[in-house]
């Protein structure tokens, strides 16, 4: 087992830079996801890791050693496809013992491992199919298997679970989470999921665009985005942004719209009257309250049982509600919703940074 | 009612299709069991049917038949190390270009496809000087290189097409997991490339053997030369003995037929990625 | 996201890879050595000295004194002309009787393939034997049931050539009949039933469904087989040997007769590159339209 430093490191296509310096500290036994948009370089940093892609600048050590140079078979790493990238000519059994094989372990040795990692993710009767007499499921679980059997210092993950209908991604999800509670190997996770990435992670990594937008474990992430995209790519249903000015007036602050709406605020730490603002608040956040607040007319109610999302309109701005209590809202009603002040996101239009913080 | 005159409709294409693609195989047959007296009667059915030219094929019972089953060995013989060394020549080139994306390899395969669009017969005179130049003529060393020069384009244009679809990712994945580009080759690629490697080796076994041009131009001595050869050695004299020469061909065409249809599965695939793709 | 990402969505990516620089290149070059060797050895030697050999102006000017050259340009002409087109347009026909699935269907399909599948050599001969104008079957059975002389069918110019290219198509249909119901049953059914459902009658169908997915398909097999029908030295030599008195030469057949039977090397070649003005363009034309394919 090992830790990952990654520093400043940079990619490039020729004259496209499509990574422009990250750093990241992984500590031994972590679980890290790296999350952002198709795009974003989440899938190329994790290249770059495995040795699959030149490191145009920077370092990336893993243990104490630099491997910018080290091919990919002596990183003693192992990495999940997205599409498992099993190989179709062999059992399951030929294709967990593969890299053993490779390294000319003893025949002896190659099949005591494959049996103990068969035995942890239950593959014991598969062992002599090939990939493609398995299901979705299985076929994750065999690509789990090959990179367990080898003990590696890191697991590498490239969206393994993409492929997967919804039910099997939340199945996997809690069966890659128990994995590494019990190997407690240091993991490298890409999604593009930020659910996968809440749920699974340690510490969550959010990309865009290439470059980190923030550190954090998934609470830190939800409670304090560091930024308007952290803000709004975190959580489901996405957070309400309006923009507006912020105005301070002695202890009163608000947030004044274009439309004439003021948005409550309290305690403001950061920020000066007049400063152009945009206000965040979750869904969740948003509390029914007769007469007081702020007034919208409904839109869609989409009752999903065990909570109710409400889309409405607070004068040209679509607001996002969700209730767990069933207030039985009608589409075309008004209804008044109030921001729970503690809750409340501010940040700044022009830096997109977090006031406040 | 509608049915039977759908289905009636069809039958009355099919049964011109079957005298259209039927006769002349129809005839080649009746000529190899018509007996020597009658191959000069042009009949529909001999009146005395016999198998004999058969056995005299079989025992090289005739001036044209002296080195029969020599000439069917050479034959055999250029048909095999055509198809292994096209096979071996190709899927090496493919691997290059598809997989280790060596540079120039883009290059290179269009210098094949471009290749496999010039007719072989356009290159017959040059060829011919060039393998005198070598020394090679009158070998069958010289219709062998020529024929996987003109097997190979297909067969890397075949197995490029089929070698890109494979998922990349079994080759990072096997990189991953402590293999080489010769361990990739032989461990990943070659197994994954099974059937087209079967269209691609059956396709240059039977260019070759089919093949007649070239053999009978850089092969002279009845003893090096193939059988498509010493069929078109029948046409030499005044009067050919039309009815051993049609068993001859019978016996020739056999080998070649079964082999298609064993692996007809892969040939079709093989030929329709092969010949258009649009 | 596929389930399988095909190479060309990793161009660029992967190529400059740690540790693969040098075993990688090292190795992608010792591969792709043997290709490229065989290719400078048998192919561009070979063009190059071809081209050389076929540099002389003079021989250009005798040719064209020649009639036998100038017949054979024109049976080139007539054979791609005839015969590929007619091949084609069955090949498109017959590729619509063998979409239907009955058995028997299948059955006629593996028969109908014999042609292609077994030697060319045997089955042409057996065409020359059975067109000969004294003892071949077809004139016999002429004369026993109509009472009259048959044809001379391969001693006379355009009989000949006739047959020639009957031969030509009767062995390669059934492979471009193949290849067009590949490209047929690559349309999407879903295209078929939602014409039915606009109320298509089956030429509306064909018309405005089938021709427009097939269009660019035969096209490119009609160029190609252009190509490949101009090297078709067998089925003239096989079966008229270029004669009588050698009206049925072909380009391809020509350049034989003239480098090997009259030994006149450059001659030979000369018919042979006489014809590249016209292959060239086809070629470049071909190559874009299968690189385009491969792509798409």
């Amino acid at each position: 087992m090992a830790s990952v430093n990654i520093e400043a490191v940079r990619k490039r296509y020729g004259a496209l830079e499509v990574i422009h310096g990250i750093d990241i500290d992984i500590p031994d036994g972590e679980f890290v996801v790296l999350v952002g948009p198709s795009g974003c370089g989440k899938s190329t940093l994790l290249r770059m890791i495995a040795g699959l892609e030149e490191i145009s600048e920077g370092v990336i050590r893993i243990g104490e050693r630099k491997v910018n140079d080290v091919p990919p078979k002596d990183r003693d790493i192992a990495m999940v496809f997205q599409n498992y990238a099993l190989y179709p000519h062999m059992t399951v059994r030929e294709n967990m013992g593969f890299s053993l094989k490779l390294r000319k372990a003893e025949r002896k040795v190659i099949e005591e491992r494959v049996k103990r990692a068969a035995e942890i993710l239950g593959l014991g009767p598969l062992l002599d199919r090939y990939p493609k007499q398995l299901s979705g499921g299985q076929r994750q679980r065999v690509a789990m298997g090959r990179a367990i059997v080898r003990s590696p210092h890191v697991f590498l993950f490239d969206e393994p679970l993409s492929n997967l209908d919804a039910k099997l991604r939340v199945q996997m999800r809690t069966e890659i989470k128990a994995l590494h509670q019990q190997l407690k190997t240091t993991s490298i996770y890409v999604t593009h999921d930020q659910i996968e990435a809440m749920t699974m992670a340690d510490r969550i990594v959010v990309m865009h665009d290439g470059i980190v937008e923030q550190i954090g474990s998934p609470i830190e992430l939800y409670d304090t985005p560091a930024n308007i995209f952290v803000a709004g790519f975190i959580g489901s249903p996405a957070i309400n942004l309006v923009s507006g000015v912020l105005r301070r007036n002695g202890n009163r602050n608000w947030v004044a719209t274009e439309a004439g709406i003021d948005l409550p605020l309290g305690e403001v730490k950061a920020g000066q009257d007049g400063q152009p603002v945009v206000y965040g608040i979750r869904p969740e956040h948003l509390v029914p309250a007769n007469g007081q607040g702020l007034p919208v007319k409904v839109e869609v109610v989409e009752p999903t049982g065990a909570s109710t999302f409400v889309y409405a309109d607070l004068s040209g701005a679509q607001i996002c509600g969700v209730f767990t209590e069933r207030h039985g809202f009608h589409p075309g009603s008004t209804i008044h919703l109030m921001p729970q002040m503690d809750r409340v996101h501010l940040f700044d239009s022009k830096t997109g940074q977090r006031l406040s913080a | 009612m509608n049915r039977i005159w759908k289905e009636g409709r069809l039958v009355l294409v099919a049964i011109p299709l079957l005298l259209w693609t039927l006769i002349p195989i129809y005839h080649l047959l009746v000529m190899a069991i018509t007996p020597k007296s009658e191959t000069f009667a042009g009949e529909l059915w001999p009146k005395q049917p016999t198998i004999e030219n058969f056995g005299i094929v079989i025992h090289q019972g005739h001036y044209y038949l002296e080195h029969f089953w020599i000439q069917f060995a050479n034959s055999a013989f250029v048909a095999v190390m055509v198809c292994l060394l096209t096979l071996a020549i190709a899927s090496a080139a493919t691997f290059a270009i598809s997989r280790l994306r060596v540079r120039g390899g883009v290059f290179v395969s269009n210098l094949a496809l471009a290749t496999y669009l010039v007719p072989p017969a356009f290159l017959a005179i040059p060829m011919y000087k060039v393998m005198a130049n070598y020394e090679l003529l009158n070998t069958q060393w010289a219709l062998i290189l020529t024929m996987v020069t003109f097997a190979s384009p297909y067969a890397i244009w075949v197995l490029k097409q089929y070698a890109d679809k494979l998922p990349y990712e079994l080759d990072e994945a096997a990189r991953i997991d402590g293999a080489g580009p010769m361990q990739i080759f032989r461990l990943v690629y070659l197994p994954l490339m099974v059937p087209c490697l079967v269209a691609v080796g059956t396709y240059a076994l039977l260019l070759a053997w089919n093949e007649y041009l070239y053999a009978f131009l850089m092969l002279s001595s009845e003893t090096e030369t193939t059988l498509a050869v010493a069929l078109g050695q029948f046409l030499s004299g005044d009067e050919a003995p039309w009815n051993l020469l049609m068993a001859t061909g019978m016996v020739y065409a056999l080998p070649p037929a079964v082999i298609y249809y064993v692996f007809r599965r892969y040939m079709v695939s093989g030929l329709t990625a092969g010949a258009v793709k649009s | 996201m596929t389930a399988v990402t095909p190479l060309d969505q990793h161009v660029g990516v992967g190529l400059k890879a740690p540790g693969r620089l040098r075993q990688e290149t090292v190795w992608g070059l010792i591969l792709i050595v043997p290709y490229l060797v065989l290719f400078l050895a048998f192919v561009l030697y070979p063009v190059g000295y071809g081209l050389w050999l076929g540099s002389d102006p003079k021989t250009y000017i005798r040719l064209w004194r020649d009639p036998v050259f100038f017949n054979a340009v024109v049976n080139t002409v007539v054979f791609l002309g005839v015969a590929v087109n007619v091949k084609m347009f069955l090949a498109l026909l017959l590729s619509g009787f063998f979409t239907h699935e009955q058995r028997w269907i299948r059955w006629l399909s593996i028969v109908f393939i014999l042609p292609w599948a077994v030697p060319s050599i045997p089955t042409i001969l057996s065409f020359r034997w059975m067109l000969n104008a004294e003892w071949g079957m077809v004139n016999n059975l002429i004369f026993r049931y109509f009472q009259v002389e048959g044809p001379v069918w391969l001693l006379n110019r355009w009989s000949g050539l006739a047959a020639v290219c009957v031969v030509h198509i009767w062995k390669y249909l059934p492979f471009w009949t193949l290849i067009l119901l590949a490209g047929r049953l690559a349309i999407p059914r879903d295209l078929y039933e939602s014409a039915d459902v606009d109320g298509a009658g089956g030429l509306q169908k064909f018309r405005y469904v089938t021709f427009p997915s097939m269009q660019n398909l035969y096209i490119t097999c009609t160029l190609l087989s252009t190509i490949m029908s101009l090297g078709d030295f067998n089925s003239v030599y096989l079966l008229t040997g270029g004669g009588p008195a050698d009206s049925t030469q072909t380009l391809a057949t020509l350049g034989i007769r003239y480098a090997f039977g009259m030994s006149e090397i450059e001659a030979g070649v000369s018919t042979v590159v006489i014809a590249l003005p016209v292959m060239i363009p086809l070629l470049f034309l071909m190559l874009r339209r299968m690189r385009r394919g491969e792509q798409g």
